[in-house]
């Protein structure tokens, strides 16, 4: 069980409030995932729910028992820190049951549980090694493991995934989520990365300056951002805000249109500009159109095969039922 | 020239007197050790200069194995280190680990820390021995006197009188006696090498994960787990260092020794080597050459058994 209620909290340091109040409800095994760019508070909002900052008013409920007195190793939560924080003198078998090692528990009891864990997170083979001896992976999933032992009433991973390369980040994020499916025990997820948030959360929960600008699943988040900086935060590229007279046609201060919902070709379309940079990905092409008169530029995707230069000139069409609309206060009109 | 000689040709003369440097001490160590050296002799004058003619082969290491004071020398050494050894690092560890939280006057603290260790050992020695531990003049009879009359005057109270009457009157202790100026030595240079295993332990610790700590906060792990399972371990490889620095130090105490007690009840192997010397070279450096086997000895020793205890 895990169903984790905030209520009112609020956080300071000194005289700054770094979390005005704020509501949340995350529901038993849900995978939420904390997103907004650096210094937004996600961090802090993690380290309030583990018990590590001190929550200065407000309430922290925990399977709707309050818990913001509770000191953190009661509150039944593990967590999963960026640096790993494995204890780099014992080894992995030492580092995953150390936890249960605290909790006073049988010798056999622990081993069994060291190596269920180690079979799930294919680390049998490391057990006696130190993490000093591990790539970082490796290193990620000891910390995972020391967490699982636990069983613990709700995961919290703070950017775990933020010190591993690229190609092994999307690895340990399949990896992350099957664990979310198989355990089916909360799991809350702060990263900054949008692709990250898209790919593995049930629910994500976007936080702007200690803000919660919006909270939804991933394709709602895609579908109807709340306002211009959900908008421009959730997608890959960002979205196109296009101001002027061609959002006031729409009844509008700012359009959004997302660079997939473009058309691009040579001849036909209302809007047309000069191309500028072009990433191929293979399978997709994203154009950087300038001087269309709308915006600085204009960022379309169009087909990998797709042939247009540096200095084309080309006519884009956007896709009339997904024009975003937003007014003078940057939100949403619906 | 092959291109590997340049730079070989280069070092030599480092390394040439490095080797003369080391190895020529040494040596004549050992040449003394095996022949008959005497500083003055009015019977055998021909073993006055040193010479190959006045061979005793192990001679000296019989006469020094044989002498009285020997194996006591041996075991005294050891005593003074292992007590200072164990004392410098547990107050140094507690020290260390006190100051490293942050608090008002923290800059001055460790000023103050810091300064026994600039104290010269000999100046040192002078001030303990005198003004702290003495039984009359130092602050210990003085301490002894204002308990004694303080329990005196208590005597006379009434109600609580009868406790205070059972109290003996307490004896202040002679520093400088036989069985008590090792216990001296051990105090006055912990005092003066705590504070440099404080400097290193503080270093240490301030180089400290603290997102470990955090992750065994959540683990369950209490103040002392932490300082269990975390901090000592990582404080292993500077208590090492502290360890072997002070063994090599504190193997080699001399002024200390013959400021308490002129050696009386208390001798190690320099201060033996010291009393040979008076005039029998060829035994002094005999008993150099195992004060040398004993180093090595106790450093290899020291240095498996933290290994063992810390990093499990």
């Amino acid at each position: 069980m895990g169903r984790i209620v905030l209520e009112n909290v609020t956080k300071s340091f000194g005289e700054t409030q770094v979390i005005p109040p704020l509501n949340l409800t995350i529901e038993d095994g849900e995978f939420a995932v904390f997103v907004g760019p650096s210094g937004c508070g996600k961090s802090t909002l993690l380290r309030l729910i583990a018990g590590l900052e001190e929550t200065t008013s407000g309430q922290i409920l925990i399977d709707g028992e309050d818990a913001t007195q509770i000191p953190p190793s009661k509150r039944g939560l593990a967590m999963v820190f960026q640096s790993y924080a494995l204890y780099p003198h014992m080894t992995v078998r030492k580092n995953i049951a150390f936890p249960l090692r605290m909790a006073k528990m049988d010798q056999s009891e622990i081993d069994k549980k060291v190596e269920g864990a180690a079979k799930i997170l294919n680390l049998a083979d490391y057990l006696e090694q130190k993490p000093g001896q591990l790539s970082g992976g490796q290193r990620q999933r000891v910390a995972i493991g020391r967490a699982i032992v636990r069983e613990p009433a709700a995961f919290l991973f703070d950017e775990p995934l933020s010190n591993l390369d690229a190609a092994l980040r999307v690895g340990m994020r399949l990896e992350i989520s099957e664990l979310h499916n198989r355990l089916e025990t909360t799991m809350i997820y702060v990263t900054h990365d949008q692709v990250e948030a898209m790919t593995m959360a049930n629910k994500i929960v976007v936080l702007r300056a200690g803000h919660i600008e919006q909270v939804g699943s991933p394709l709602d988040l895609y579908r109807t951002p709340r306002n211009l900086f959900v908008a421009g935060f959730i997608g890959s590229p960002k979205m196109n805000f296009i101001e002027g007279p061609e959002a006031e046609k729409h009844g509008a201060k700012t359009i959004g249109v997302r660079p997939e919902h473009i058309t691009v070709s040579a001849d036909t379309g209302p809007w047309s500009g000069r191309v500028g940079v072009s990433e191929h990905l293979g399978s997709d092409t994203f154009f950087h159109i300038h001087d269309t008169g709308l915006a600085e530029t204009i960022t379309v995707r169009a087909d990998g095969e797709v042939g247009f230069k540096h200095g084309d000139t080309v006519h884009l069409t956007p896709r009339a039922d997904v024009i975003h609309r937003f007014d003078a206060e940057g939100l949403r009109i619906a | 020239m092959s291109s590997r000689k340049l730079p070989r040709l280069l070092q030599t003369p480092a390394v040439v007197l490095l080797l003369i440097w080391m190895l020529i001490p040494l040596s004549m160590t050992l040449y003394f050790s095996f022949i008959r050296y005497v500083l003055n002799s009015l019977r055998r004058p021909e073993w006055t200069t040193p010479s190959l003619s006045n061979w005793r082969g192990f001679g000296n290491y019989e006469f020094v194995l044989n002498s009285k004071d020997f194996l006591f020398a041996i075991q005294n050494s050891l005593f003074i280190v292992c007590s200072i050894l164990f004392l410098t690092v547990a107050l140094g560890v507690l020290i260390a680990v006190m100051i490293n939280k942050a608090f008002p006057g923290q800059g001055i603290v460790r000023v103050l820390l810091i300064s026994p260790f600039f104290v010269m050992p000999a100046v040192n020695a002078v001030l303990w021995i005198n003004m702290i531990l003495d039984p009359v003049l130092g602050l210990q009879g003085l301490a002894v006197n204002g308990i004694n009359d303080l329990i005196a005057s208590l005597q006379g109270a009434p109600g609580i009188g009868w406790f205070f009457s059972l109290w003996p009157e307490i004896e202040p202790i002679s520093f400088r006696a036989t069985q008590t100026s090792a216990y001296a030595v051990i105090i006055m240079v912990t005092w003066q090498w705590t504070p440099f295993a404080v400097l290193i332990f503080m270093t240490s610790l301030q180089s400290e994960d603290q997102q470990q700590k955090e992750a065994a906060v959540l683990d369950g792990a209490g103040t002392y787990s932490q300082f269990r399972f975390l901090t000592l371990p990582h404080l292993s490889r500077p208590i090492a260092i502290v360890v072997m620095i002070q063994a090599i130090f504190h193997l080699s105490l001399y002024a200390e020794i013959e400021i308490v007690s002129r050696g009386n009840g208390n001798k190690n192997l320099p201060y033996l080597i010291g009393e040979f010397a008076n005039n029998n070279i060829g035994a002094a450096s005999a008993t150099g050459i195992f004060a040398v086997i004993l180093a090595n000895v106790v450093a290899i020793f020291l240095l498996r058994m933290i290994g063992k205890t810390l990093m499990e």
